[in-house]
């Protein structure tokens, strides 16, 4: 049995952060309605790229494991079919801006007050204080969060990461959110709201950049592939293109000069610790580049990872997904011709199933308005009551 | 209002160590669990990462995710110390690691064994490559942004491929962790069992690259690197202001309408080159050039305030230290302080059992005699 199965989650969100919060619930055995208004989920239409049926590869991504159903929330009839869902499910994602579901009478107050064991679950671009009408999108929130600032190269451009990643760290809370709310319900018999926005998540997630600046008042630079406390731990340059190296610790400093056929290099004064070859960093690195640099990034990883020195090339995403499959690590999940990455949260009695391929627009409506319609089960009842 | 939090009860089992293992103990005792670091003699590594350090001389690295812990400092090679971890085990409701494959099961310490002595107890093992063929690789967070792919999509276009500033694949397979530890004890409700729970650096990145990952997958073309840009939104990126850059997200035609008056030039809205979304991603090189130069005109701060004004998604490029401000000005209380150690508030928001902050990042051994008395009794 899966560990989620029996409930069920009523999804009005959209985009990315919330659809992926329901598809990991999904994932792991809940019954996620997506409720999509007409036209649907608007990553439906942001295309190219599509796959070889035309679909949004976008939406592909995050919609697995739900039944789609359109409920046009400005029509009366459709907005109690919705509010009827509310009052059937376990937990309820949206990530509207503030002030939305209250325009269609689903606002936490309102549905929280004649269903009170519901998880409801907010995703929001800053909060619903001062920054309720800021619009949430990933890019604007890694250029404020300050997460834009120290990535890319030191004296280039600061960058975006090449994924809306702060979108997807904020699902990733959500998730957890709602796992914790869910939990505590199971003593109380009581839901409550759980929100996350994008801004908090992005500055929690700069983790140890983000304590660097709390604690010393520094804001930290970028250093492009550079490790702020730790060298070799970079990239370099190969006959063939730039090649990881994550040399952590003495030994494994040592194994890497052995293996580049500059040896003395360990006993170099300005190299024989980890804080000296930070220090003397630019100096190291020219004598490491000036070896990498006669043989190709496939000779190098493989002679440093057989001599214990932890070392890779920079990878496309094809090759990425190709390393993972070598490892044995089923990376891709594929059902009715729709490939999507397989669950990252691996459990080994109730694992994460993918039944459901990402629906067509209201694929699964008739049956979800017949059911809403029905009266409630008495068991269904009695459980959340 | 009852005083508890949502996950009060449960004891965690901690022997990870850097940072994604302590974040997933930590997120766990936000919420009230009570987690019970075990340290090997000198201590978590990152306690001697530095610099930077904070005024105590302590690294803020270790500071970044191990409050709310109480540390106890245990030998895993002394048999007696090894006695005390089994005991530990033997009594959490979750364990969690994250040391090469293998090394748990040869300190006696695996899954078999524990799950054996205590039924119930979630073991979650968190590993950079897997644990079957990748399990002798070792775990580094920029060795997995470089295999993945997330570099080869993250940085300018000219220059090289580039890391994230920050360990992110690290949190979010923490995050992935959390969340899978939290459905196995949700389905320790109905089951009575616990189970293990995995995940690795280099599928949690694939999975994170999401719609990149998608289009790899179903169309077979690779997502190159596109620098600031967005691969099918215009203009959405950042552009050069007169002292540094600007990012705009014009989501609609609304906005680009209101994006050329404000840059006053409302005729490039009625451009047929640009009159909708699709039309200005393919002539995406003419409009950044145009609006580029309208930019080098005023500063990011005049434009930021003006386009907001306007209703048009824009912002500057913050440092870390700006990002907090502009937190703290929202209302969003970004900082959790407490012994004078700051560290990111819990982004994870519940209005009935928020997470709090009951204890600092501990010294270590600093619960180290109340941990060992409490185990050694019966």
């Amino acid at each position: 049995m899966s560990a989620l199965s029996g409930v069920i989650v009523a999804d009005f969100s959209r985009v990315l952060a919330g659809p992926l919060a329901a598809m990991n619930l999904g994932d792991l055995g809940a019954n996620v309605i997506k409720v999509e208004p007409p036209g649907g989920d608007e990553t439906r239409s942001w295309q190219p790229p599509v796959d070889d049926q035309g679909r949004s590869t976008y939406f592909q991504t995050v919609n697995r494991n739900k039944r789609s159903v359109t409920l046009d929330l400005k029509n009366e009839s459709d907005r109690a079919l919705a509010f009827e869902l509310a009052m059937r499910a376990d937990v309820l994602i949206e990530n509207f801006r503030p002030g939305t579901m209250a325009r269609f009478g689903l606002d936490w107050e309102s549905v929280h007050s004649a269903h009170p064991t519901l998880v409801y679950c907010s995703i929001t671009g800053f909060g619903e204080g001062a920054g309720a009408e800021m619009p949430g999108y990933d890019p604007l929130i890694q250029a404020l969060s300050g997460m834009m600032s120290v990535t890319g190269p030191p004296d280039g451009e600061a960058s975006k990461v090449g994924v809306a990643l702060v979108d997807v760290i904020a699902g990733l809370n959500a998730t957890a959110g709602i796992l914790a709310a869910l939990h505590d319900r199971k003593t109380l018999r009581e839901g409550q709201r759980v929100e996350v926005n994008l801004l908090s998540s992005a500055l929690a997630a700069l983790a140890n950049q983000s304590s660097a600046f709390l604690n010393t008042g520094h804001s930290p630079g970028r250093l492009g592939n550079v490790h702020p406390s730790i060298e070799p731990f970079s990239t370099f340059s190969t006959a063939t293109g730039p090649i990881m190296i994550c040399a952590g610790n003495d030994r494994q400093f040592c194994q890497l000069v052995v293996t580049i056929g500059a040896p003395t290099l360990a006993e170099d004064p300005r190299f024989t610790s980890n804080q000296k070859r930070v220090e003397n960093r630019d100096a190291l690195r020219s004598e490491l580049d000036q070896r990498l640099c006669l043989d190709s990034v496939e000779y190098w990883s493989e002679a440093l990872n057989e001599a214990g020195v932890p070392a890779g090339p920079v990878n496309d995403i094809g090759a990425g997904f190709g390393l993972a499959e070598s490892l044995g690590l089923d990376p891709v999940a594929e059902i009715d011709g729709a490939r999507t990455t397989s669950s990252p949260i691996g459990l080994s009695a109730s694992p994460a199933e993918v039944r459901l391929a990402p629906p067509g627009l209201d694929d699964h409506g008739v049956e979800i308005r017949e059911w809403l319609r029905a009266p409630r089960d008495p068991a269904e009842a009695a459980d959340q009551n | 209002m009852r005083n508890v939090t949502a996950l009060e009860g449960l004891l965690i089992a901690d022997f990870s160590r850097v940072l994604a293992g302590p974040l997933v103990s930590m997120t766990l005792a936000d919420f009230g669990a009570d987690v019970i670091k075990v340290e090997p003699p000198g201590g978590d590594e990152t306690r001697d990462w530095s610099p930077p350090v904070d005024n105590e001389g302590r690294a803020t690295f270790f500071l970044a995710v191990n409050r709310n812990k109480r540390s106890v400092e245990l030998n895993l090679k002394d048999p007696e110390d090894l006695t005390l971890a089994r005991e530990l085990v033997r009594r959490a409701d979750v364990l969690i690691e994250n040391f090469r494959p293998g090394t748990m099961d040869r300190l006696g310490l695996g899954y078999d064994e524990m799950s054996d002595s205590n039924p119930g107890l979630v073991y979650c093992s968190i590993s950079g490559f897997g644990s079957k063929g990748g399990a002798g690789l070792p775990g580094y967070d920029p060795l997995v942004q470089a295999m993945s792919g997330m570099m080869s999509v993250t940085g300018p276009v000219e220059g090289d491929p580039s890391k994230v500033g920050v360990a992110l694949v690290d949190v979010i397979a923490g995050l992935n962790a959390t969340v899978g530890v939290l459905v196995a004890l949700e389905e320790r409700r109905k089951s009575g069992l616990g189970q293990k729970v995995e995940s690795n650096l280099l599928g949690s990145a694939l999975a994170a690259l999401e719609n990149q990952a998608a289009a790899w997958l179903n169309t077979g073309v690779l997502p190159v690197r596109l620098g600031n840009i967005h691969p099918s939104i215009e203009p959405f990126t950042t552009f050069t202001a007169a002292d540094g850059p600007v990012m705009i997200c014009v989501g609609n035609e609304h906005q680009f309408r209101s994006l050329c008056e404000v840059l006053g030039e409302p005729e490039l809205a009625d451009d047929p080159r640009y009159a909708d979304n699709p039309d200005r991603v393919e002539n995406r090189v003419e409009l950044e050039a145009e609006l580029n130069l309208l930019f080098a005109a005023r500063p990011v701060g005049e434009w930021v305030d003006a386009l907001h004004e306007a209703g048009v998604p824009a912002g500057p490029v913050n440092t870390i230290e700006g990002g907090f401000a502009v937190a703290e000005e929202l209302g969003l209380d970004p900082i959790d302080e407490i012994d004078g150690v700051r560290t990111p508030a819990s982004p994870i928001l519940l209005d009935r059992t928020p997470a709090e902050t009951r204890l600092p990042p501990p010294a270590e051994d600093a619960h180290g005699e109340e941990i060992r008395d409490w185990l050694k009794s019966g």
